[in-house]
């Protein structure tokens, strides 16, 4: 009984800060002088503009998805399945660019490739604005955004390939050579986890706004957050935004009813910390020297130019000067928004990884839905909610923010939370209960502490996400309260690109550092069941 | 079951768990024999279901206080099924399920939640919690009935006396040989006292000769403390060796039932 009113209380609450902002917008969008009305809607099927935004986000989302898929998968195999050298520092690298704020890769490439930047002094006039031409278009958005989203197939066909028990391959290697196996038994078994993966790159880019705001690509979350803070036209900034809701949601029902089953929950097959790997031969190091430079291009030459950019003593003292307190303000936020996010993640995941109540489905489809939103849905949604006289206290104070954090980001630490529990054997609990601790005692005493790995994990990728974040902290942060990617992305307009630079540098130290340490304390392998 | 035999292991129980002692643990205690003809356990119609599958298909058990029970057949046949319903982790879909005379269970519906009546079991699994150390293990029932440290550093001590695990308190069940972790599960649930000892294939991962070693250990113990013991188990030998009544399953159904004499002839006319 404890159980289910605690867990029905942490649901409410989820509810509340997630889904009644989105509801609370919508229906705002309806109503005209205190009329139902659709005229913030007319325009969406009428309007030229919106059907060019709507062309635009479909061919950037779709470009980012089929490029990130296409080199992501391989590269997955590669890292995890394959003797090639350093495997494990290429996996760290390559997921740096996740890490961190999106735009901030777009900034480093506008050093790199702009009017005034790095290759400029080299090639010439001509080469730059080539360069300048190409960054500034769909495919230099799709270029930033493939290397900010490449991390999430890789990722995920190194954890899917884990749970493929190594006795299926082996059972193939009898008869025929890894090339066959991998595309015969390997990919096919994977294939959940790689259309997954295609999903979430999808609806990510579909919904990223810095970078195409940055680079000036006109999308559906570059028009709501223009149409909400430059002209302040709540209604036709919810109607940019419904689109965005659409879409999203008709991808997550195909996701429920096609992958969800096989994909909720991962589990590393028994013997898979002895994964096969694959002996390269004569092509180790050509394809060594392949990722080496994969490496170079899309994560080392973006940072170097904001070193090189940036350098010099006098610009990161003009930095901590001008945005000191937004750094400190965003590693406070980032920790609190962490630890809530953990907390409801924790609890979220217990809730669907043991079906403690009926509608653990519903749950489950709405973290994820509120995930796969744009940032700037859920921004202009908390404002629609939380502005008024009565509730000051939140939308005047940082409480917004965090309330931001929780609804976008629970999905993950939940899906941590139901993967960690899911090594943990029911039987650990239940021990615990026949020798009479109640619930809360069991939550603390056991399933806690065989938990704390995912734990831990889920509060630093809670901090990342939390830090990192752009759209609903640039929407909804009150003044004199702003965070760090916000206080860079209005400096952006005027300040100097050495001041830029190194401002990017501090944030990339500040997302890196946490996700360093516990890298090297907890390391990225799976735990054993237990 | 009655028998003159337990008197002097009876009289060791009561020195052994001062039963008169202020603060001892309130749960279900060990009675004399000769009164133990109660119904331990009463299984009455029971049926469960995992979706459209019959697990168990209208049972009716009782397993009498102070006997030997031992559940045998062949996997899926819904034999642990009847440890979880019994234990109170899942819920019969009709039916009743009482414990020492109260209902404890009944249709979809559980009465008495498994941290409250007051049974032990052994998983087969073990269930030894890795991030405890033995005694930690041992001590977390007694410690969430609020038990004054030194009775449960006292309780703790003789119980791992008993099942000849003095001396590894501190050890972590990683740091343990299976036969020790063994004993050290059997420990955790007999520290509580419980009336009813539910064990669920717990020798199953064991050589051959260690659990031969362990089902006259497991007999000596209940011999000497008189608890109620459902043992589940795909392994005829064991159930004989350990059972005093044995019930045969097959396909969610009770098939046979009778005393481990009687069973042994039933196997040797049916094979």
């Amino acid at each position: 009984m404890t159980r289910r009113v605690f867990l029905s209380s942490i649901v409410l609450l989820l509810v509340g800060i997630g889904l009644l902002p989105v509801l609370s917008m919508l229906i705002r969008s309806m109503i005209v002088d205190g009329r139902f009305s659709l005229a913030a809607y007319q325009g969406l099927l009428t309007s030229r503009h919106q059907w060019i935004l709507m062309e635009h986000s479909m061919s950037l989302s779709s470009l980012v998805t089929g490029l990130t898929v296409l080199i992501g998968v391989p590269l997955g195999i590669l890292l995890v399945k394959t003797d090639v050298p350093f495997r494990r520092f290429f996996t760290a690298l390559f997921v740096i660019p996740l890490l961190i704020p999106s735009y901030i890769l777009a900034v480093s490439w506008f050093d790199l490739l702009g009017n005034d930047g790095l290759l400029s002094h080299l090639l010439g006039a001509a080469a730059t604005r080539a360069t300048t031409d190409f960054l500034f278009s769909l495919s230099g958005c799709a270029a930033v955004l493939f290397s900010v989203f490449l991390p999430i197939p890789m990722l995920l066909t190194i954890i899917f390939l884990r749970t493929i028990n190594p006795v299926l391959e082996e059972a193939g290697r009898l008869v025929t050579g890894w090339s066959r196996i991998m595309l015969g038994i390997s990919i096919p078994l994977i294939l959940p986890g790689i259309l997954l993966s295609a999903m979430l790159v999808f609806l990510l880019s579909f919904g990223e706004f810095s970078v195409p705001g940055f680079l000036r690509y006109d999308v559906f979350p570059v028009e709501s957050f223009t149409q909400f803070s430059a002209f302040y036209n709540f209604k036709a900034a919810t109607a940019a935004a419904v689109p965005l809701a659409a879409v999203t949601l008709i991808l997550l029902v195909a996701e429920a009813g096609f992958l969800r089953e096989k994909t909720c929950q991962i589990r590393s097959a028994p013997g898979s910390e002895a994964l096969t790997l694959i002996e390269l031969g004569r092509y180790r190091t050509p394809l060594f020297v392949l990722v080496a430079t994969m490496g170079w291009i899309i994560v080392i030459v973006p940072i170097l130019s904001l070193v090189i950019q940036s350098s010099g003593i006098e610009a990161y003292a003009d930095a901590m000067d001008r945005a000191g307190d937004s750094l400190l303000r965003s590693i406070l936020y980032a920790a609190i928004g962490a630890t809530l996010l953990t907390f409801f993640g924790f609890f979220t995941g217990y809730l669907i990884q043991t079906k403690a109540v009926k509608f653990w489905r519903v749950i489950d489809s709405l973290t994820v839905f509120l995930f796969a939103l744009p940032g700037t849905v859920i921004g202009i949604g908390l404002i629609s909610l939380w502005n008024t006289k009565w509730t000051n206290f939140v939308y005047a104070t940082p409480l917004i923010i965090i309330l931001g954090y929780i609804a976008r980001y629970t999905a993950l630490t939940s899906r941590i939370t139901v993967t960690q529990l899911g090594r943990i054997s029911p039987s650990m609990e239940e021990a615990a209960q026949v020798a009479g601790a109640g619930w809360f005692r069991r939550i603390a005493c056991i399933t806690v502490p065989l938990a704390r790995r995912g734990l831990l994990a889920a509060w630093t990728v809670g901090y990342i996400f939390s830090l990192r974040d752009t759209g609903i902290t640039m929407l909804v942060y009150p003044a004199g309260h702003e965070t760090l990617p916000v206080r860079i992305f209005t400096l952006m307009a005027n300040g100097s690109p050495q001041l830029i630079a190194a401002l990017c540098m501090i944030m990339i130290m500040a997302a890196l550092l946490p996700a360093g340490m516990v890298w090297l304390t907890a390391g990225i392998m799976p735990t054993r069941k237990i | 079951m009655a028998d003159g035999r337990h008197h002097a292991d009876k009289e060791n129980l009561r020195h052994l768990y001062r039963l008169t002692a202020p603060g001892h643990v309130k749960t279900q205690r060990y009675k004399p024999y000769d009164e133990l003809q109660m119904k331990m356990v009463n299984m009455d119609s029971v049926v469960k279901l995992y979706n459209t599958t019959r697990v168990l298909d209208n049972i009716h058990l009782v397993v009498n206080e102070g006997e030997r029970l031992a559940v045998l057949g062949p996997s899926g046949c819904g034999k642990t099924t009847i440890l979880r319903l019994i234990a109170g982790f899942i819920a019969p879909d009709s039916g009743i399920i009482s414990i020492a005379g109260e209902p404890v269970s009944e249709n979809g519906r559980i009465i008495k939640p498994p941290e409250t009546r007051g049974l032990g079991m052994v998983f087969q699994n073990l269930a030894l919690w890795p991030h405890l150390s033995v005694r930690g293990n041992i001590e977390f029932g007694l410690k969430a009935r609020h038990q004054p440290k030194d009775e449960r550093r006292r309780r703790t001590r003789e119980i791992l006396e008993l099942v000849g695990m003095a001396g590894f308190e501190a050890r972590k069940p990683a740091e343990l040989s299976g036969g020790q972790q063994q004993r050290v599960a059997l420990a955790r649930a007999l520290v509580l006292e419980p009336g009813l000892l539910l064990m669920d294939e717990p020798l199953s991962s064991l050589d051959l000769e260690l659990n031969i070693r362990l089902r006259k250990e497991i007999l000596d113990l209940q011999k000497k403390l008189g608890f109620t013991l459902v043992y589940v188990t795909h392994d005829r030998n064991e159930a004989f060796d350990i059972a005093s009544r044995i019930v045969c399953m097959r396909k969610g159904r009770v098939e046979y039932e009778g005393t481990a004499e009687e069973a042994e002839k039933y196997f040797e006319m049916t094979t």
